[in-house]
């Protein structure tokens, strides 16, 4: 699974920390995010992509068959 | 709040216990020993390091533990399980060659439990953590 994340969030001028606490994480959780060292669980996808504006599937894709 | 009260409270316990047991003079000197105490500071060290840091969270106005930490956790937690079965095993396989009371060798294996999990939860942090 990869995301959009640090493009989008650099689009909209929010820091790292800022997005964090409009979804509620730690600022560490965007950094693990935003590096792709970590899923997001659906709540947390929802809420970012709720912060962009956006439906879930244009922050994250999903590579067919990738850890199948 | 409870929870990083929790942490430094064993923290405390656990310094006031290793201080009382060095004061009383039981401490033998023996390279073992020397090792196993250095070993306690260090978990020590952890656990003050990881209530630290949930300070410094919430002082940010972040959560002092979301998802990513919860996970972080879960996953080291299960990776140390699942080492230490091998560490027990090599534990008693050298427990007959080695010269050390039954009661010290289930003791250092109680202490590498911890250091195991103190190297899971370093690797799980800095590999990440990915279900997909």
């Amino acid at each position: 699974m990869s995301n959009r994340i640090r493009e989008l969030r650099a689009g909209a001028g929010l820091s790292q920390q800022e997005l964090a606490l409009r979804v509620g994480v730690r600022r560490e959780t965007i950094v693990f995010l935003e590096k792709g060292k970590y899923n997001p669980s659906l709540r947390l996808a929802h809420d970012i992509a709720k912060v962009f504006g956006l439906p879930i599937e244009e922050v994250f894709r999903f590579d067919d068959g990738a850890g199948r | 709040m409870k929870k990083t009260i929790v942490i430094f409270a064993v923290g405390a316990l656990v310094l006031a216990g290793l201080a009382a047991w060095m004061l009383e003079g039981r401490v033998a000197g023996d390279g073992w020993e020397i090792a196993t105490t250095g070993l306690a500071f260090v978990l020590v060290g952890f656990a003050a390091a990881l209530g630290l840091t949930r300070l410094r969270h919430r002082r940010h106005g972040e959560p002092a533990e979301d998802e990513l930490s919860k996970r972080i956790m879960t996953r080291a937690t299960s990776l140390a399980y699942y080492v230490s079965l091998y560490m027990w095993l090599f534990v008693m396989s050298i427990g007959d060659k080695v010269a050390l009371p039954a009661r010290s060798l289930v003791g250092t294996g109680i202490a590498g439990m911890a250091v195991v999990f103190l190297f899971c939860w370093l690797g799980v942090r800095f590999f990440g953590t990915k279900n997909v």
